[in-house]
């Protein structure tokens, strides 16, 4: 019975990863034969690539400010929804539903809503006599844009944050009460340590999918560069104001799939693949957590 | 007098935390309201700081099916989600019964496995991967994002394990008594007691197949017959002489199965997120 | 069950070692056969009312080879032929919309070497005008033929001229400024209402090589980066800063933001959004079919001040059509090549129809082309000795991007040292080539 998934592991795993390693010191265009070059696409990776920086630090950023936001926010609500009493129903519907949307369609539809010029966003800025800002089209807003976004679409982590300050019990908050803890002394002594696995949790799942970050970032370069149509290549305008949105993986496709060079693409996914074993090696360290009935 | 000030202090806390409630509410429901309303908007109409639509342009919504090959792009998703889905369970449903109720010498060691598949970014494996499907000849397709399920998929098992894991092993034991073989007592015993697990499982392979961009991109941008709506929507704006109006139209038809199927399920799907966050 | 998994990974390894495409593509038989069959598959740019157009255009291939059978991807990138080419897919023939990526196109093999077939069929490339000879090969390797050209000057909206008392486009940097300067207006809360010209880099047309002309600077001479030796780059990008200064650089990106896409009939001059526009010959057709209330003239681009003599020239270019190596059918794919992109008549359809430029010395003196009045200034610039093509380069369209994104840079303000910028800039597009080599 676990004959399928042991191929799919083989074929679709183990496989890709040693094959994806011997690519990276060739150069292989798909046409013809991969040829060794040794590491030279790690000494242009390294030394001379002009893009591959920013699409590292914009994904570091992603990272480090982005995810961290977005646990925030869903603490946030999730908070407010259990102190408000409110945590299933009509309210977590309506703080969980933007999860659902597609992200292409979420995108798409901030895109228009921040437009500078014709967006309802800088409309009622102006309405209130506030110059908005170019959001998706100033290098220095884009990035926070999609944070905007990525809070809007917090529902998932929330819900999950909302199961698990459920599970806090009630009597260590009373206990705590009695020993004339305040508010704010509880969330600190009693909630956010009982929460702190799952927060792990979220953050490096929200770190490791943070640093595969592509779809939001290419598809609000495209629609917001006016380029998004049929016949544009998408890596032409990828990272899209002045690089600003150019994503690690972003780069890894259109050097790979864009331009060919799957060998420097190899190169490229190798580094990433050494950058989330890091994070992975955190989460993985908690393994006996996977195994809720002790097994391990 | 103690008491009273009390209750009032929690009446006012009350409604305190329930004007930020719906203050809140109010923003994260707003970009819905809006891209709706502009969906019934002209094109010229969309460029103006106007927000309720002047006359309702409701042919947006026959446009968008005319002017764009929005049905294939249905017909397209359907396919790969369902298929997707199909193939998901008949192969992932007994790889996480194995793994959860039957110890063997590496099961630990595929577990990990599984684990580090799942979590492990598409991109770090996919020139190879590409390759692999170039050969074969089947890029052009999305036949490189189905085929795989047959195989089970990584989240799919992880997630499906975790269910099978909270049912007591006491009934699959009661079951092999009676003489069942394994494939009965998973038929039999363990996949009704499942239901809910699958059904998340089936519902997160669902969305994920449906709002998959990035393998629809690399496998099918150059074959326009093969797009999902997931990737035509990112090339609506722009290349059929578009306007705003007709985009949001189409990126609330795009929304729409989600939302259905997510009101169908809500409570499996939650249930669903749960098992996949809470290890604490 | 472990050992069949483990023979399969090994079939999947074997799979991918060894390569399906390792010889170099179809070679033309001896003789041109006489009769073709079958079918062939060609991928272009071209979408919607254009490649309704141009396919009417091409009907004739069928009178001549009733049992070929052709069919049209429409709407395809330079980056999806890659793909499908890459990939083996149904593709016989690549009608990629510039020369943009005919440098990778070449060197890789995905176009093959259409040399033995011309010399086969005795046909040469004398019936192309100009420029056409320098786009469409690479260091002398005859790897596309050319399909019609393109050719950019400017567009100008005569009832908004006329409002400012103009009637005769601006030549010079100088007046364009000047007048586009004038030409823009501004809402209530200083949003700009329309602009008299967008010098924005990146915008439409405005592309690097569309403006080389205007400033008599060179592109890629002999392979090489000169982006930084050649000071005329550098002029032009000062002069475009201190324009997109006076209007303001942030005020520009908010009003180009809100702007309709360049090929939907929301295109801003079409709406008379924008007076002025640097655009190719095609826009006519686009106007005619979108916004035929639109009342506009056509004029060559302004040259800078102290290139005057330069006036009347442009920036030519055009579709370049390949034979690709995953080609099944190559001799009915190369007579389909030979007649779109040779025939007199179907040239001359296309071009009436599309209102591109003709290819060919015959098509182009045709009795039987009507183009409007708005094309001839095209026309000119086509024949113009002084008009200037981009050769392909190396490293496919990795020139293009870079040195448009660093003028991005530059015009938003990124860039503290200009000459610094630009050598950076000259030794990034050398990495790359040497990469890609």
């Amino acid at each position: 019975m676990l004959t399928p998934a042991i191929l799919g592991l083989l074929v679709f795993f183990v496989y890709p990863l040693v094959a994806n390693l011997y690519y990276s010191f060739t150069s292989y265009d798909l046409l013809s034969p991969p040829r060794w070059i040794g590491l030279r696409n790690y000494t242009y990776l390294f030394t001379q690539d002009p893009r591959v920086a920013a699409a590292a630090l914009n994904t570091l950023w992603l990272v480090l400010i982005m995810v961290p936001i977005k646990i925030l926010a869903s603490l946030g609500v999730a908070g407010l929804l259990m102190k408000a009493r409110r945590v299933s129903g009509f309210w977590r519907t309506v703080f969980y539903l933007p999860a659902l949307v597609p992200p292409v369609a979420s995108v798409v539809a901030f895109v228009f809503l921040f437009n500078p010029g014709s967006g309802p966003v800088n409309a009622a800025l102006r309405s209130v006599g506030i110059a908005g800002p170019l959001w998706f089209n100033d290098p220095q807003w884009s990035k926070p844009t999609l944070v905007v976004l990525a809070i809007w679409v917090m529902g998932d982590v929330m819900i999950i944050f909302l199961a698990s300050l459920l599970n806090v019990p009630r009597e260590q908050h009373e206990a705590a009460a009695l020993d004339g803890a305040n508010a704010a002394q509880r969330i600190v002594y009693v909630t956010l340590p009982a929460i702190a696995p799952v927060i792990l949790f979220a953050a490096v799942t929200g770190a490791i999918a943070a640093l595969q970050y592509f779809t939001e970032a290419a598809v609000a370069s495209g629609v917001a560069s006016g380029k998004s149509g049929v016949y544009t290549k998408l890596s032409d305008v990828m990272g899209y104001p002045a690089d600003s949105l150019l994503t690690y993986t972003e780069w890894l496709y259109a050097r790979g799939f864009g331009s060919f060079q799957l060998g420097y693409a190899a190169a490229l996914a190798v580094v990433l693949f050494v950058v989330t074993a890091v994070f992975m090696g955190l989460l993985l360290r908690r393994f006996d957590a996977f195994n809720p009935d002790g097994r391990s | 007098m103690n008491h009273n000030t009390q209750s009032r202090h929690r009446v006012l806390n009350f409604i305190a935390d329930n004007t930020i409630l719906a203050v809140l509410g109010a923003l994260f429901i707003a970009p819905i309201v809006l891209v709706l309303l502009t969906s019934f908007m002209s094109g010229r109409q969309t460029l103006t700081a106007s927000w309720w639509p002047d006359p309702w342009e409701w042919d947006n919504y026959v446009k968008a099916f005319t002017e764009v090959p929005l049905a294939s792009w249905f017909a397209n998703s359907t396919m790969y989600a369902v298929l997707s889905t199909v193939f998901m369970i008949v192969s992932s449903v007994p790889a996480a019964y194995v793994l959860a109720k039957i110890k063997f010498r590496f099961s630990n060691v595929i577990f990990l496995a599984i684990i580090v598949a799942m979590l492990l970014p598409p991109q770090v494996t996919i020139v190879p991967i590409y390759v692999m499907w170039a050969k074969i000849g089947l890029t052009g397709t999305l036949w490189p994002l189905i085929l795989p399920n047959l195989l089970g998929s990584a989240f799919s098992i992880f997630l499906l394990r975790q269910f099978f894991l909270t049912i007591p092993s006491a009934y699959a034991d009661a079951a092999r008594v009676d003489g069942a073989g394994e494939v009965g007592v998973l038929l039999k015993v363990m996949v009704p007691m499942t239901r809910s697990g699958i059904a998340a499982a089936a519902i997160f392979q669902f969305f994920y197949s449906w709002n998959d961009f990035f393998g629809p991109l690399l496998y099918t941008s150059e074959n326009q017959q093969a797009w999902p709506v997931a990737y035509g929507l990112a090339t609506f704006h722009g290349s059929h002489g578009t306007d705003w109006g007709m985009t949001m139209a189409v990126t609330m038809l795009v929304t729409l199965p989600v939302v259905i199927v997510f009101f169908f399920a809500q409570r499996v799907f939650v249930e669903g997120i749960n098992l996949t966050g809470v290890t604490g | 069950m472990l050992k069949a998994s483990i023979a399969a990974t090994a079939v999947m390894v074997v799979l991918a070692g060894c390569s399906t495409a390792s010889d170099s593509g179809p070679q033309p038989e001896k003789d041109a056969p006489k009769d073709l069959s079958g079918n062939i598959s060609v991928w272009w740019s071209q979408s919607d009312r254009e490649a309704d157009e141009a396919r009417t255009a091409l009907e004739g291939f069928k009178a001549l080879y009733p049992n070929v059978k052709v069919t049209y991807h429409d709407g395809q990138s330079d980056e999806q032929i890659a793909k499908a080419i890459a990939t083996n897919a149904d593709i016989d023939i690549a009608i990629s919309s510039g020369p943009d990526s005919l440098g990778t196109f070449c060197t890789s093999g995905a176009f093959v070497d259409l040399a033995p077939y011309m010399k086969r069929d005795k046909v040469d490339m004398s019936v192309f005008s100009g420029a056409a000879k320098e786009y469409t090969q690479l260091n002398g390797e005859q790897c596309s033929l050319p399909w019609l050209n393109n050719a950019y000057g400017l567009y100008y909206n005569t009832d908004l001229l006329a409002s400012a008392g103009v009637t005769e486009p601006p030549k010079t940097f100088s007046e364009l400024e000047d007048l586009a300067l004038k030409l823009t207006t501004y809402n209530a809360d200083g949003s700009i209402k329309t602009l008299g010209f967008n010098p924005l880099m990146g915008f439409y047309e405005s592309l690097p090589p569309q403006w080389m002309g205007t400033v008599n600077a060179s592109w890629m001479p002999k392979g090489e980066a000169s982006f930084s030796t050649d000071p005329a780059w550098a002029k032009l990008m000062t002069w475009q800063k201190d324009f997109i200064d006076k209007i303001g650089y942030d005020k520009l990106q908010a009003f180009t933001a809100g702007l309709g896409d360049e090929w939907s009939a929301d295109q801003a001059f079409e709406t008379g959004q924008i007076a002025m526009v640097l655009d190719g010959e095609w826009r006519v057709a686009f106007i005619q079919d979108q916004a035929p209330g639109i009342a506009f003239k056509t004029a060559p681009m302004p040259t800078a001040d102290d290139n005057a003599d330069a006036y009347g020239a442009g920036y030519v270019s055009g579709s370049t059509a390949g034979l690709t190596r995953a080609s099944r059918n190559p001799e009915a794919a190369w007579a389909f090549l030979k007649y779109a992109t040779m025939d007199t008549q179907a040239l001359v359809t296309a071009a009436n129809l599309l209102k591109n430029m003709p290819s060919t010395e015959a098509s182009r003196t045709s009795p039987d082309l009507t183009l409007p009045e708005a094309s001839d200034t095209f026309l000119h610039i086509v024949s113009n000795p002084y008009s200037v093509t981009v050769t392909p380069a190396l490293s496919g369209s990795a020139v293009g991007e870079s040195v448009l994104k660093f003028m991005q840079q530059f015009q938003a303000g990124d860039v503290s040292n200009l000459q610094e910028g630009l050598t950076k800039l000259d030794s990034d597009i050398m990495n790359a080539i040497e990469l890609s080599k």
